[in-house]
């Protein structure tokens, strides 16, 4: 027998339609131009996207250097953007190239923290340091609702790789929170959405909340507490995390407050691009094997890019794939068969052809990303030019897994501090952490090292 | 101590000092004897902290002790030094007398190190995702899809989604716990058959209004809650008792009551009022970490004990129903039966009738198979090439494992049958796919096979389609998916700076692959683990990438050539000789079968410390015919299993 539920949760009222935006010149302090202080109240940002299995080197690095450069094979989807590129040589992560690792997951878990990982099917990870974008977020996420956001299009690989002896989790995280924890990807763009907008969207809302959520939040954080007291150092870890995770979710779930903060970010231009975005999620099923991965890779871009706009967060990050993926990419023209297998080309010509071609399609979701953040506008600025957009994978070549000369770029002003319309070549093995070093300051982080970092690669800033 | 120690061999301390300093003759004679041997051999030019050969640092193994504890790196070292793979021949060599006392010894020092039992720890875990849907089922009716809520979890250990240090909790995750929480609450009480089972209500009589009444005129005394909350008491005391599978504190009673009278108070007099206090509760425990970790009390000590009746309950009904305990077993546990092996006994022989032994199968099977791959969607079949494929197959070709498994542990009961079995089960489709006529409907049901070939884990379409490409079959994959799950002797990560093949520049085809493979192993660093992976794959290239058979390549009828060779030198030619031959090889199945099942039932790793049990476990296979009841009792009985040592801080702080 079915009942109607009666615990209808109550619905929150007078949120979002009418939050009139404060006045600008009371806001402006004494002897600032209005036009100078929306420049310096306007956040910088960062957004990361990682794609696995390397790149075909010949058609990767442009011609020419400095400002005169040609875009290469792969890059070529990035023309209109040249102008706020930078195009990066001779990277190399170094701390990741030790004796005895494996090609693929001892690279992909460092490629953000510079730092060798602890070998282990599971009982003792360890990527010894905090990454880039964790380390932007503890400083500049505090003010917005989410510190960071990390996004990607596969789940955790399963299992472990019993050839080399790593838990294949180490392949699927590149954002991490401490050295022994991964951020949790959302990989489902209708999680991913809601989870932001939905009380912002017209009839997307649930309804508000149920009354005691906190009151339930709170009793359950007593119990680990409880519990605290009496374990020991495994056992309290776990239950800090659980403290922790119960911690956030009550601060950012229960507070009207950072609630009405944020829904006072979206403006009506925000808000027609949730409506259209939203429209396309309702179209958007994915059946149990298969869907369009072009279409779910830009679903999730669009809402990354939203994310950022709304100042939901002002850090990101996104998975292409994980670790020696192995997506079928046989839709695109001329190739037949998956990514990893491909990256193994052998030299040969026609493998080497359809890697080409796969390196290409990543690089074309890369320029679309960068197109919806520069059609968003912050006042005369646009998104990318108050943005950071690194683009990279954590090795060279598939064939030889090589962490040297790593493919990167990065797009956008970031607020201005970025010297972007470049192809530099650093000297051989410039440390990739200076990169990140120039970033994190680039973005008014406090901090001087970074993972074994030598200094900052002033080159790329202004 | 590192530096005092080095500074007194330096010196050359003389034995007696040493022992006058209280170090043990065993240590010294290491100091003496067996160490400088290492330093020799392996230490000086490419096991140490600089040179790092093969990742390795020997350096720093001063005491016995630390040999002890990495037992599973020792026990790989000696097989490495007894096959002459180490020294290496460009290197100084172990004259054999030398080589003879140090594996003497490093033999015995392990041999010391297992005569102490060491259960191992197991560290407080999250439910996997897997496990929370099933106590969830379990608890409350309602049925959720994991997916549909949660990331995926990580992997660990041997391989499984029940690794307790990579189970971890974030805000994302808890986000989700709290949304699936609310959903299921609300949708238990709007399943009024469900409803009751957990929280029977409560309703004022006649009677118990009256006497509110009277109180109130009489004695001025309102005892209007009285009622309420006794009902409540005992419904809550009987929810959390289950989630949290223990008897519940009194404090822990005392909290959610008050919640609840909290809730009842703020909520109007309405008739749905007791129903909705209670849905408030029933949240607040789904979300407890006493319902969501599992953990267990440490005890002051540092020697192994029993775990408690509850404890092994837990361990219990999560090994083979992926859930909570159900009530029989609680009960056994508040009479503290599951401490006596014999009722212990018991209970696991009425739990493995339960159906819910499925969810083992359905867990195990698809984890230990990396079948659970077929519903990865990047992880796609080319449709362009394979027009006959389809996910709904490949979720039949899953079905078709887990049915398989499951029919060795509760119908056939012989596990040795994973390898090789005269049936299967099949749905219309799926038969059809494998060339059998006669099924009719999508209902998956047992098929005896008159072919030998099919029969078995290696003839399933679900295991040959994630060991293929998705254009293409592997023989590399498929080669050392038989060394990992059925011989457990996984290859070794291939080396670093393989050279590129440049006469490899073949075409990309399926027929060429042999040839390739086999300019590939010229090279001696592949040639050693490739010859044998290779010839493994090559028995199963009658079977294309998606599992059907073949007896040519596409339409340029080149006949399929499967034959190959086992390292130990068994000729073989096609999928039945092989089964034949891996049937003979049944000890080391048995071997890699009982670890890999140890580690699911334990969610750790197995190592050096577990060799006794494992050795056990195989022992009970093979002089059992491979019986599946009586292997998994015995996993049940296993020390590991019932005994566990504290975590050493708990110890110091007591």
């Amino acid at each position: 027998m079915k009942r109607p539920s009666l615990s209808r949760r109550k619905v929150l009222q007078g949120l979002g339609a009418c939050m009139a935006l404060p006045f600008l010149e009371a806001m402006t302090p004494a002897g600032m131009s209005v036009a100078r202080y929306v420049e310096s109240t306007r956040p910088k940002r960062l957004a990361v996207f990682y794609f696995p299995n390397g790149v075909h080197s010949d058609d990767w690095t442009p011609k020419g250097l400095g400002a005169n450069f040609e875009l290469s094979r792969t890059l070529k989807p990035l023309e209109p953007f040249k102008k706020d590129l930078l195009v990066l040589s001779e990277l190399k992560n170094r701390e990741v190239d030790v004796r005895g690792t494996d090609g693929h997951y001892a690279k992909t878990a460092p490629f953000l923290t510079c730092h060798n990982i602890t070998k282990t099917t599971g009982s003792n990870i360890d990527v010894k340091g905090v990454s880039m974008d964790q380390v932007a977020a503890r400083q500049i996420g505090q003010e917005t609702m989410f510190p960071s956001l990390e996004y990607g299009v596969d789940p955790i690989i399963s299992g472990v790789d019993q050839n080399v002896g790593y838990t294949r989790l180490y392949g699927s995280a590149i954002s991490w929170a401490s050295p022994n924890q991964p951020c949790s990807k959302e990989i489902d763009p209708h999680h991913a959405f809601n989870r932001l907008f939905r009380t912002v969207v017209p009839g997307k809302s649930s309804g508000g909340q149920d009354p005691w959520r906190k009151s339930v939040l709170d009793l359950v954080m007593d119990d680990a507490k409880r519990l605290n007291k009496h374990l020991g150092a495994a056992d309290q870890n776990k239950m800090s995390e659980y403290l922790e995770s119960v911690r956030s979710v009550e601060k950012r779930l229960t507070s009207q407050e950072k609630l009405r903060d944020f829904e006072s970010n979206i403006t009506p231009d925000i808000k027609k691009e949730l409506v259209k975005l939203n429209v396309r999620l309702e179209d958007y099923v994915e059946v149990n094997s298969g869907y369009d991965v072009t279409q779910k890779v830009r679903l999730m871009m669009d809402i990354n890019a939203l994310a950022l706009w709304s100042d939901a967060t002002r850090v990101t990050t996104f998975m292409f794939g994980n670790s020696v993926s192995n997506r079928n990419f046989s839709f695109l023209d001329g190739v037949t068969g998956n990514h990893h297998t491909i990256s193994h080309h052998r030299s040969n010509d026609r493998l080497l052809n359809m890697y080409s071609k796969i390196n290409y399609w990543h690089t074309e979701q890369y320029a679309y990303f960068l197109e919806r953040m520069r059609s968003m506008k912050e006042g005369d600025q646009s998104l990318l030019d108050q943005s950071m957009v690194l683009y990279g994978s954590s090795l060279r070549d598939g064939n030889s897994h090589q962490a040297t000369n790593l493919p990167i770029v990065v797009a956008g002003k970031g607020g201005g501090v970025l010297k972007t319309g470049q192809n530099l070549q650093f000297e051989k093995e410039t440390p990739l952490a200076n990169l990140y070093l120039a970033m994190l300051k680039g973005l008014d982080v406090k901090v001087d090292q970074f993972g074994d970092s030598e200094g900052v690669l002033t080159e790329v800033l202004v | 101590m590192r530096f005092a120690l080095t500074f007194c061999l330096a010196i050359g301390l003389s034995t007696s000092t040493l022992l006058a300093a209280g170090y043990p003759p065993d240590q010294i004679h290491y100091w003496d004897v067996v160490m400088p041997l290492m330093r020799k051999y392996c230490n000086q030019s490419c096991h140490n902290a600089d040179d790092l050969k093969g990742g390795l640092n020997l350096e720093g193994y001063d005491f016995i002790s630390r040999i002890q504890r990495e037992g599973e790196l020792f026990t790989r070292l000696i097989r490495l030094v007894e096959n002459g793979e180490m020294p290496p021949e460009n290197k100084l060599q172990m004259p054999q007398t030398e080589q003879d006392t140090l594996l003497k010894y490093i033999k015995k020092y392990l041999k010391e190190a297992l005569a102490i039992p060491n259960p191992g720890q197991i560290p407080p875990r999250r439910l996997s995702m897997r496990e929370y849907a099933y106590a969830v089922q379990d608890l409350t009716g309602i049925r959720i899809e994991p997916r549909d809520y949660f990331p995926k979890d990580p992997s660990g250990g041997e391989g499984f989604d029940n690794f307790a240090r990579v189970l971890y909790l974030n805000p994302l995750l808890m986000e989700r716990y709290l949304e699936a929480t609310e959903y299921i609450v609300e949708e238990a009480y709007c399943n009024v058959g469900h409803w009751k089972r957990m929280v029977p209500g409560y309703r004022e009589s006649w009677s118990t209004a009256f006497k509110v009444w009277w109180q109130g005129v009489r004695h001025d005394r309102d005892i209007s809650l009285e009622a309420p909350l006794a009902a409540a008491e005992e419904q809550i005391t009987a929810f959390a008792t289950r989630a949290y599978r223990r008897i519940i504190l009194p404090e822990e009673q005392q909290k959610l009551l008050d919640f609840f009278l909290v809730v009842y108070q703020e909520l109007p007099d309405i008739p749905q009022r007791f129903d909705l206090s209670m849905q408030q509760v029933l949240k607040a425990v789904l979300l407890s970490p006493n319902f969501l970790i599992r953990q267990e009390t440490d005890q002051p000590t540092e020697d192994p004990y029993l775990v408690s009746s509850f404890e092994i309950a837990s361990r219990l009904s999560f090994f083979l129903w992926s859930s909570v305990p159900d009530d029989t077993l609680m009960e056994a546990a508040y009479r503290n039966d599951l401490v006596q092996p014999e009722l212990l006994r018991l209970q696991v022989q009425r739990m493995l009738r339960s159906p819910k032994l499925k969810r083992l199968a359905e867990s195990f099977a698809s984890q230990w198979l990396e079948i659970d791959k077929l519903a990865d969607p990047s992880h796609g079949v080319d449709q362009e090439i394979f027009p006959e494929y389809s996910p709904d197959l490949g979720h039949w070709m899953q079905q078709e494992a887990v049915d398989y498994f499951y029919y060795t542990l509760t119908g056939s009961k012989n596990l040795l049958e994973l390898i090789d079995g005269r049936y299967t089960f099949l749905n219309e489709p799926l038969a059809k796919h494998y060339g059998i006529e006669g099924i009719a409907g999508e209902k998956m049901r047992k098929v005896p096979l008159d072919d030998p070939a099919r029969g078995g884990v290696l003839g399933m379409g679900g295991v040959l389609t994630a060991t293929s490409l998705p254009h293409r079959t592997s023989p590399v994959l498929r080669g050392k998916w038989v060394l990992e799950k059925i011989l457990g002797t996984p290859a070794k990560a291939p080396p670093p700076d393989v050279p590129e093949l440049e006469d490899a520049k073949k075409t990309h085809d399926e027929m060429a692959l042999r040839e390739l493979l086999i300019i590939h192993r010229e090279n001696p660093a592949c040639q050693g683990c490739h010859q044998e992976m290779d010839d493994l794959g090559f028995a199963l290239e009658n079977y294309d990438a998606i599992g059907r058979w073949r007896n040519s390549y596409g339409m340029k009828l080149v006949d399929i050539d499967a034959s190959g060779m086992l390292k130990s030198g068994e000729a073989f030619n096609g999928p039945v000789e092989l089964k034949e031959l891996l049937r003979k090889k049944k000890d080391q199945f048995a071997k890699s079968f009982s670890q890999k099942m140890l580690g699911f039932a334990l969610g750790r790793g197995i190592d050096f410390k577990d060799s006794k049990t494992v050795a056990a476990l195989s022992e009970t296979l093979l002089e059992n015919n491979f019986d599946a009841s009586l292997f998994l009792t015995e996993v049940v009985m296993s020390y590991p299993f019932r005994y566990k040592l504290s975590d050493p801080v708990v110890v110091q702080e007591f």
